[in-house]
């Protein structure tokens, strides 16, 4: 599925793409919103704590003019100033507003001088941070701040609050007091809104990664469909359907694809027709030069004879001229035979003439004509036939032909050896296979055999006067039964041809009743792989496909 | 390219530029827009406050600092109870309690020592000098105290370690009127009155603040509790007995307040008063003004409170203005004279004096004369009619009930006449004011607290306590006190806490608005000479006495200055009730 569609990488790929940038640019987003956040938080409230210990240092340290104000208005009553400020800072006045912040003042060298707002208690101050401001006081450095950010419960409450704690000393010169300030901003809000940014970010990034892959498959189902529909059309073409034509839609580059392939299928089905006129020409041509060769030749061949049946009158050397002639006339008369008939195959008009035979009669005609020659070649035939008849639906005289082809053919390459010929059969078809054991086939002439005038070694004189289209008329034969003629042979070790037919004309065939194979030769093949399977061969013999 | 391309392409930049342009935005201009309100529509719950932080005690500290860090974690005593302790001795420690009435003293004390010292004792006797402020009752009742405080006497133990232990200190917390002020805040607690539960009266305490609670919780805790004890069984609630609050939760509109406890959520009887009283409390007090209050019991809903101008819990009977003009009584519209009332009250007649309204309702007037006091209808056939005999009685006050109160002197008994009743007047039990001789005496518009004027200086502040064998003026407690010499001239209600009171002095004249509940006082500047004085809320008439003319006069709203109301012919102004 992976490897087949092209969308479905398209889209994965996209997937995992737009997953790792939107991380990367998700988190980074997030770190910048969360420090600007942060910062402006904490720059605003160590503001708020600076402006409030200003404020508490000027209320603890008035000058000289307000000090005698001071005195004059604390004999009427006036409220203690680290109270009044307080009151200022916290906002606890008569008027005052809440504040978002809790402050703590703690002064633990005098008596009460330490004051807290809100539910800041002293054990609320993160100790190191009262270390260090206890470190600024020993070291008389008062004008540092010290910022803290920390998870505080603060009492009455359940949970752990998050809490920017900034501490300042206030130093009072005039009494030599420190004041150690605390200001407690609370982070929650923060807290919140970072984490609604957080959400708002993966819900985006979520919804942006679903997004591209949606685009993604958009797009690529825009360009794939396109490609699709050209393999579809390619396979057609290629299936022989040559006016099979793409639609052609824009002007973009797949519509210029769909413009050539069209292009290229109108071409190519001219070509084609071109080279079928062609052939047609040329076979009509081998047809008519054949039935125009028949006329001479049957008067040549008429003097031939007389001159062959006075050839005892001649001298010796008229009368094996006469011989020769009477046999290379034999042979051109069947030449123009098998062109003939060939040609009729060419031209479409081969018909069948059917009846049910009984194949094994029809192997024995075809084994009975051809036992004088295969007397002369010293070769015997070995029959392997079934008891029961084996009847089926064949034009026997073309069935025979291809029989006594297989057999002049076995005989010439059998070198003497026995010719072993089988018959085989199922419900649906008859099988006939004609063994020989002689040089056999090289790998890939199993089925150059059937090619006209083909032979396997050009030096090698035919010593039975084949024609040479003797196994391409046969195999012509066997198709048009809608069977097969197949070849199998290796070098030294024979050959074997095997003719299927199915028992009813016109039935598709879906196997062959006996194996391409000899069966002696599949057992050793079986027999060394089980024994000795490294040191088979690297590649299988000639002997190709079997269909059983 | 086609024409629909190019069309396409064109709108596309178009779009891309816009889209561009309102990105470098960061914050766009738009509007105007509506808006949510930012719930500010009420009151918060809680109030700011400022704790003292308790400080052990340090070796380097001296006999004061011990002292005054001892005071400080007294302060700081009801927020860490744990630092207190570490100034006392073991002794000390199991003797010591803090339970019992606050004592509050002046800022600025004073650390004496009885005798001398070299500064080798490793006992020491210290003593705290300082100016009485207050003190807060175990009700919470702040009582106003003067004088000097002489019972800070201390027992300071030199440790190995240097510095100080207490050894022996007064019992009880001693706060500094700043340590007050820090942490304790004034509230007002609405009760209802006993006698007929259909008014709320208004009780005054100092709380202190809690910083892990909300202030409103605070409130409402202290209103499940008894009032204070100037109106103990004078006053009921509508709580239940043991009821207690599960929680107080609020959000931008309401304020949900879950109670617990016997009350039943399927009867609504004490409902409007519960509401009521919740509402005022917290109202009064400036917590969740103007906010929706839903009052839950365990968690179902049992009322819900929504603001109402028209309170009817408050009602003080009328809110009409009089003035007499030579024995007849007069309206008073916002111009000016608006006409005699109807019926004998509104004609001239001599010899009647102090004239005391009802409530509009009931429409009675009452008026001294020489031989008792008068009483009739404001109605066309309204007769005077003495009701009450006697020629040293006080002048007359309406009760809200209707009935006419008066004490007679002369007898030393607290008349009460109800002219629905039929009866004579009865008598009313007020044994703390036996042998007293009673001025005045004017019943608040609550129908609860009584003031009552004695002898030429004293003005004291009861309640009418219901009892089974009736009602009785009680829970006595004094409220100010002039100078010798000095002559209360006339005193009034402006409201259920406040009480006016006229003073001649030597230097002249003196008002005043004195909270009946924590004795605040604040004075309120005079124009001229006033002879007497009515006063309803923010109004405050006052009856000017010129040799040629009797005038009115009215507090302006600022309270600073006066503005003449009727300028002629107009005295002894009066509103209903009061």
């Amino acid at each position: 599925m992976w490897r087949r569609s092209l969308q479905l990488q398209v889209v994965t790929s996209t997937l995992v793409i737009s997953v790792i940038v939107v991380v990367v640019l998700g988190t980074f987003l997030f770190g910048q919103i969360n420090k600007s956040v942060v910062d402006s938080s904490q720059q605003s409230s160590v503001s708020d704590a600076f402006a409030d210990r200003l404020q508490i240092a000027d209320a603890l340290a008035p000058d000289t003019d307000e000090q005698t104000k001071t005195t004059d208005t604390a004999k009427s009553g006036a409220a203690n100033p680290l109270d009044e400020v307080m009151d200022a800072v916290t906002g606890s006045g008569e008027d005052g507003s809440k504040k978002r912040y809790d402050v703590l003042i703690l002064n633990p060298a005098t008596p009460g001088q330490s004051r807290a707002s809100g539910s800041v208690v002293r054990s609320s101050v993160p100790p190191n941070l009262r270390a260090h401001l206890q470190r600024y006081i020993r070291n008389h450095e008062y004008g540092k701040p010290v910022g803290n950010v920390q998870q505080i419960k603060f009492p009455g409450e359940n949970q752990p609050r998050l809490t920017f704690v900034v501490g300042g000393v206030v130093h009072v010169p005039t009494s030599g007091q420190n004041y150690e300030v605390y200001h407690f901003f609370p982070f929650n809000e923060e807290e919140e809104l970072l984490t609604n940014v957080r959400l708002a970010i993966v819900v985006v990034g979520l919804g942006l990664v679903l997004l591209l892959a949606a685009i993604a498959y958009l797009v690529a189902r825009q360009v794939v469909s396109p490609v699709r529909l050209a393999r579809q059309a390619a396979e057609r073409l290629a299936a022989g359907k040559l006016d099979e034509r793409l639609k052609v839609r824009g002007e973009d580059d797949l519509a210029r694809l769909a413009n050539s392939f069209n292009e290229m299928a109108a071409n190519l089905a001219l070509k084609i027709h071109q080279l079928e006129e062609l052939s047609q020409v040329q076979r009509q041509f081998v047809s008519d030069v054949s039935h125009e060769l028949r006329t001479p030749l049957t008067t040549v061949r008429m003097a031939a004879d007389l001159l062959y049946d006075a050839r005892e009158d001649f001298d010796p050397m008229a009368s094996r001229s006469a011989e020769l002639m009477q046999a290379q006339l034999e042979r051109f008369e069947a030449m123009l035979a098998d062109l003939l008939e060939i040609s009729r195959y060419d031209a479409g008009a081969a018909t069948l003439d059917l009846d049910p035979v009984d194949v094994r009669d029809v192997v024995l005609r075809a084994i009975g004509d051809s036992e004088a020659l295969a007397e002369r070649h010293a070769t015997r035939f070995e029959l392997r036939l079934p008891n029961e008849p084996c009847m089926a639906e064949i034009d026997d005289r073309r069935v025979e032909r291809i029989l006594r082809n297989l057999l002049f053919n076995a005989i010439e390459h059998g070198e003497g050896r026995d010719v072993v010929v089988t018959v085989g059969a199922d419900r649906d078809a008859v099988a006939i296979a004609v063994r020989d054991h002689g040089i056999g086939l090289r790998n890939g002439e199993d089925t150059l055999v059937f090619d006209r005038f083909w032979r396997a070694d050009p030096s090698r004189a035919r010593t039975i006067g084949g024609t040479g289209l003797g196994l391409a008329i046969s195999r012509e034969d066997a198709t048009l039964h809608g069977g097969w003629l197949q070849a199998w042979g290796q070098p030294g070790e024979g050959s074997q041809f095997r003719l299927t037919l199915p028992r009813t004309a016109g039935a598709d065939l879906k196997g062959s009743p006996l194996s391409l194979v000899p069966p002696e030769i599949e057992m050793r093949r079986t027999w060394r792989g089980a024994m000795t399977p490294v040191l088979l061969p690297a590649s299988a013999d000639g002997g190709g496909h079997d269909d059983d | 390219m086609t024409t629909i391309r190019r069309l396409g392409f064109a709108v596309a930049i178009v779009l891309a530029v816009v889209a561009a342009g309102t990105g470098c935005t960061v914050i766009p201009v738009t509007g105007p827009y509506m808006v949510g309100d930012d719930g500010t529509g009420g009151d918060p719950l809680n109030k700011p406050f400022q704790r003292m932080i308790a400080i052990p005690p340090q070796p380097n500290w001296g006999p004061e600092d011990t002292i005054k860090g001892l005071q400080a974690a007294m302060a700081a005593y009801a927020d860490d109870p744990s630092i207190l302790p570490q100034y006392l001795t073991p002794e000390a420690r199991s003797k010591w309690s803090a339970a019992g009435p606050v004592k509050v003293i002046e800022d600025a004390f004073e650390i004496a020592y009885p005798t001398p010292r070299d500064g080798t004792e490793t006992v020491l006797q210290v003593t705290l000098k300082a100016q009485w402020v207050a003190s807060i009752g175990t009700d919470d009742a702040y009582a106003p105290t003067a004088g000097a405080w002489d019972g800070g006497t201390f027992e300071l133990v030199k440790t190995q370690q240097g510095g100080y232990l207490v050894n022996k200190l007064p019992a009880g917390l001693l706060l500094t009127n700043s340590d007050v002020v820090r942490a304790y805040r004034p509230a007002n607690l609405y009760y209802l009155n006993a006698d007929m539960p259909d008014r709320l009266v208004v009780d005054r305490v100092r709380l202190r603040m809690k910083p892990t609670e909300s202030f409103a919780r605070t409130i409402l805790e202290r209103l499940l509790e008894e009032p204070t004890t100037a109106l103990r069984d004078a006053v009921t609630t509508s709580f239940p007995e043991d009821t207690t609050i599960e929680s107080i939760r609020w959000n931008e509109e309401r304020v949900l307040v879950n109670l617990s406890g016997p009350l039943d959520p399927l009867d609504l009887s004490a409902e409007a008063a519960l509401r009521a009283q919740i509402r005022h409390s917290f109202a009064d007090n400036d917590v969740a003004k103007g906010r929706i209050i839903e009052i839950q019991v365990d968690g179902e809903t049992y009322a819900v409170d929504r603001p109402d101008p028209a309170d009817p819990w408050l009602d003080d009977g009328g809110d009409t203005a009089y003035f007499v003009d030579n024995g007849a009584v007069h309206f008073m519209g916002k111009e000016g004279p608006a006409g005699a009332v109807p019926g004998a009250a509104g004609e001239q007649r001599a010899g009647y004096t102090d004239f005391a309204l009802s409530k509009e309702e009931t429409a009675l007037i009452a008026a001294k004369t020489s031989t008792g006091i008068s009483m009739a209808k404001l109605a066309q056939d309204g007769r005077w009619q003495e009701v009450i005999q006697g020629t040293e009685l006080t002048p007359p006050t309406f009760h809200r009930d209707g009935s006419l109160w008066t004490y007679d002197n002369e007898n030393g008994v607290l008349l009460r006449y109800d002219p629905t009743s039929g009866r004579g007047p009865e008598r009313v039990a007020a044994p703390k004011l036996a042998g007293l001789d009673v001025a005045r005496l004017r019943i608040a518009r609550d129908g609860v607290r009584v003031s009552v004027t004695t002898g030429e200086n004293t003005v004291q502040i009861g309640a009418l306590i219901s009892t089974p064998e009736g009602l009785v003026l009680g829970n006595f407690r004094s409220l100010t006190t002039t100078e010798m010499g000095d002559e209360i001239v006339d005193v009034t209600w402006s409201d259920d806490e406040h009480l006016l009171v006229l003073v001649e002095s030597k230097a002249g004249q003196i008002l005043s608005e004195i909270n009946v509940g924590d004795g605040a006082t604040v004075g309120v500047p005079l124009k001229d000479r006033l002879a007497s004085l009515a006063a309803l809320d923010d109004r405050v008439l006052g009856e000017v006495k010129t040799d040629k003319e009797t005038k009115i006069v009215e507090l302006n709203q600022d309270r600073q200055t006066w503005v003449p109301k009727v300028e002629s012919n107009a005295g002894s102004p009066l509103f209903p009730l009061g």
